[in-house]
C-alpha cells in the first residue's frame, strides 16, 4: 500500500474526469467524518495494482495489517493493467453514479442485456442527458434510477436521434453483472 | 532587411512599409525621432510613437489577412498564404562536400565523364533484354550450363569453382577500395567526413586484448562502477562486509521514492489538488458554446445562411468599411476605430453564418472564431 505518484494521480483523475466532469473537486474534496476529530478526508491508495480511494483514517488502521495479509481496503477503484494503463472497475460505480454528468437510463426490456455485458442499443435507450458528446463517459442507469454500470457514448446526444433502433448507443465497459461473471478477479 | 527587391511596399499615413504577408512581417524603416516640425520628441513620446505605429502596421496586417480568399476548416477559416517574399538566411552552414575516392580523383585529372548506362541491356545467349546487375543479370556466371575446353585447361580443375572464385576475389577487391576510400576520407576530414552510418563505430571502445587504447578512463569513473557493483547484491550491498578503508559509494543508483504512506497529509492533499487542477483546466470548455459551434459549422459547411442572417452581415460589412477607412486617415487612428468594433459588436450573432471568402471586417471574424 502506498500513495499514488504524479503520473498515476495524473492517469486516475482524467479518467474519473471522464464520468464526473467538473464534479471530480467534489469527489476529491469530501469528508468523511471519521478519525479522532473527525474532519478526515479521503485519498488514493495503491496496492497489489490496485487503486482504492480511502478515507484516511481507515488508511491509518489499515497500516496494522501487513502487505502479504492486506487483501483491501475502502473502494477500489481501478487496476493499473501491465502496460500501465489505469481501467475503472465496476466496484467504482457507486461513486461515481453519484457524482454523474452524463447518464443514460435503461428501458427495463434492455436492462438484462446491459448485465450480461452487452452495448447499449438505440432500442433500450430510456433517455439520455443533453449535450452528451461522442465518446463521453457516461454512467447507466435503470429507470428506477438504479446505477447498472458505465461506459462511453457511441453518438452524441443529437446523432442518437437519427439512429436506427439496432445501432449501438453507448459502448459497455462495466456492468453489475460483474459481480457475479468476474467475482474472483474483482 | 528588404534583400529582394520584390517586398511590397504600400504607404499609409504613417509614411513608406514593408509588408510580406508569406512571413507574417510588417516593418516600417523609419525612426521617428523627430516631429515634423523638426523639434526633437522626448522619451515618452518616442515610446507612444512606437507602440502606436506598431498598433497600426500589425492592424494593417490582420486587415489584409482577413480580407484574403479563405476556406473553411474545422478550427475556423483557412487562409493560404502567398510565397514569402523576403528570404530569410539560412539557420544551418551549408554541407561540407564529401572527399573524393580514389577513382573520383583519377577520373578528374584524366577528364574522364560518369555516364549514363540503360538500365537493360540485350542478352545474346538468351536473346532477349535483360537487368544490366542483379537478379536475371545480363551473362549470369550462374546461368551458364557448360563451358567448353580450351586447349591450355589444366587437367582435374573445374572452370565453375574458378569462375566463384574469381567473383569472390573482385568483391573483395572492392571491398579494400571501399575501406580505403573511408579510411583516408577520416584522415583528411575528421569523423565527420564518414558517412552517418560508420561514425559510431569509428568512435566505438577497443576491443579488450587489442593494442589500440580507447579513451582513457578516469578515476572517478572507476569508482562508480565499483560502487554500482558492489552494491549488486541480494541485500543490495547490505550486509556485505566492507574492506578497511573503503568509502561508501558516491553514485548510487536512483530509487524511486513515495510520499509516507499515512503521515503525507500535507504533501498529499497537495499533490492532489495540483493534478486535478491540472485535469480540470485541461478539459476546460466552458467558454465554448459547443451547440452553437456546431450549428455555425453547419451552416458553413452548407453555405447556406438563412436570408435574414445575410442581410443583417452586409449592414455590418458597410459599418465596418466606413469605420476602416476612416481608421486609415485619421492619424491617432483611435476615433476611427469605435465604429468598427460597434459593428463587430452588434453583428456577433450573425457572424457565424458568413459565406467563405467573404469581404466581413477583421475584428468580427476574430472574435467569431473564439
Amino acid at each position: 500500500m502506498r500513495p499514488l505518484d504524479e503520473a498515476e494521480m495524473t492517469q486516475v483523475l482524467e479518467k474519473l474526469h471522464k464520468f464526473v466532469g467538473s464534479n471530480l473537486k467534489h469527489v476529491l474534496e469530501r469528508p468523511s467524518h471519521e478519525g479522532p476529530d473527525g474532519k478526515g478526508g479521503y485519498v488514493f491508495r495503491l496496492h497489489k495494482q490496485r487503486c482504492y480511494y480511502v478515507s484516511d483514517a481507515l488508511v491509518r488502521r489499515a497500516t496494522n495489517v501487513g502487505r502479504e495479509k492486506l487483501f483491501g481496503l475502502g473502494t477500489c477503484l481501478g487496476k493499473f493493467t501491465k502496460s500501465g494503463k489505469f481501467r475503472l472497475t465496476v466496484t467504482c460505480l457507486d461513486l461515481i453514479a453519484a457524482h454523474a454528468k452524463h447518464k443514460i437510463w435503461l428501458k427495463p426490456s434492455a436492462e438484462m442485456s446491459f448485465l450480461y455485458g452487452n452495448h447499449v442499443l438505440k432500442s433500450g435507450l430510456g433517455r439520455i442527458t443533453d449535450n452528451t458528446a461522442q465518446y463521453q463517459g457516461v454512467v447507466i442507469f435503470s429507470m428506477s434510477d438504479v446505477p447498472l454500470g458505465f461506459g462511453v457514448a457511441a453518438k452524441s446526444t443529437q446523432d442518437c436521434r437519427k439512429l436506427d433502433p439496432n445501432d449501438i448507443v453507448a459502448l459497455h465497459q462495466a456492468d453489475l453483472g460483474e459481480y457475479l461473471r468476474m467475482e474472483d478477479e474483482l | 532587411m528588404a534583400t529582394a527587391m520584390d517586398v511590397e511596399t504600400p504607404m499609409d499615413a504613417g509614411g513608406e512599409y514593408e509588408l510580406d504577408l508569406g512571413n507574417l512581417l510588417v516593418a516600417r524603416a523609419r525612426d521617428p525621432v523627430r516631429l515634423s516640425n523638426g523639434t526633437a520628441m522626448t522619451e515618452e513620446e518616442r515610446d507612444a510613437e512606437y507602440v502606436e505605429s506598431g498598433r497600426e502596421l500589425v492592424q494593417e496586417l490582420v486587415d489584409r489577412l482577413f480580407n484574403m480568399p479563405s476556406t473553411v476548416d474545422k478550427a475556423g477559416r483557412l487562409v493560404k498564404l502567398p510565397k514569402p517574399s523576403l528570404q530569410l538566411p539560412r539557420e544551418k552552414p551549408l554541407p561540407k562536400a564529401r572527399p573524393m575516392t580514389k577513382w573520383e580523383s583519377f577520373a578528374q585529372t584524366k577528364g574522364i565523364k560518369k555516364r549514363k548506362r540503360s538500365k537493360l541491356e540485350f542478352d545474346e545467349g538468351q536473346e532477349e533484354w535483360r537487368r544490366r546487375h542483379g537478379y536475371k543479370r545480363v551473362n549470369d556466371d550462374n546461368d551458364i550450363p557448360w563451358i567448353e575446353a580450351k586447349s591450355g585447361d589444366e587437367p582435374g580443375e573445374d572452370p565453375f569453382a574458378k569462375l566463384k572464385e574469381s567473383k569472390k576475389e573482385r568483391v573483395a577487391k572492392q571491398e579494400k577500395n571501399q575501406l580505403e576510400n573511408l579510411k583516408r576520407a577520416a584522415k583528411q576530414g575528421g569523423k565527420g567526413a564518414l558517412p552517418s552510418t560508420l561514425q559510431l563505430a569509428a568512435t566505438s571502445l577497443a576491443i579488450t586484448g587489442s593494442k589500440q587504447s580507447s579513451q582513457r578512463v578516469s578515476k572517478t569513473d572507476l569508482g562508480d562502477a565499483a560502487g554500482l557493483a558492489s552494491t549488486a547484491t541480494a541485500s543490495i550491498g547490505k550486509f556485505d562486509k566492507k574492506l578497511p578503508g573503503e568509502k561508501p559509494a558516491k553514485k548510487l543508483g536512483k530509487h524511486r521514492k513515495f510520499l509516507p504512506v499515512v503521515d503525507g497529509e500535507g504533501k498529499e492533499k497537495e499533490l492532489i489538488t495540483n493534478v486535478m487542477r491540472k485535469v480540470l483546466a485541461e478539459n476546460d470548455f466552458s467558454g465554448l458554446d459547443v451547440n452553437k459551434a456546431v450549428r455555425a459549422h453547419n451552416v458553413e459547411e452548407s453555405g447556406k445562411p438563412s436570408s435574414k442572417k445575410i442581410g443583417g452581415k452586409k449592414r455590418a460589412d458597410g459599418a465596418f468599411k466606413k469605420g476602416g477607412s476612416r481608421k486609415g486617415m485619421s492619424p491617432g487612428g483611435k476615433p476611427g476605430r469605435s465604429p468598427g468594433k460597434a459593428a463587430g459588436r452588434s453583428e456577433k450573432k450573425s457572424s457565424f453564418g458568413g459565406k467563405p471568402g467573404g469581404k466581413a471586417g477583421g475584428k468580427d471574424r476574430k472574435g467569431s472564431k473564439r
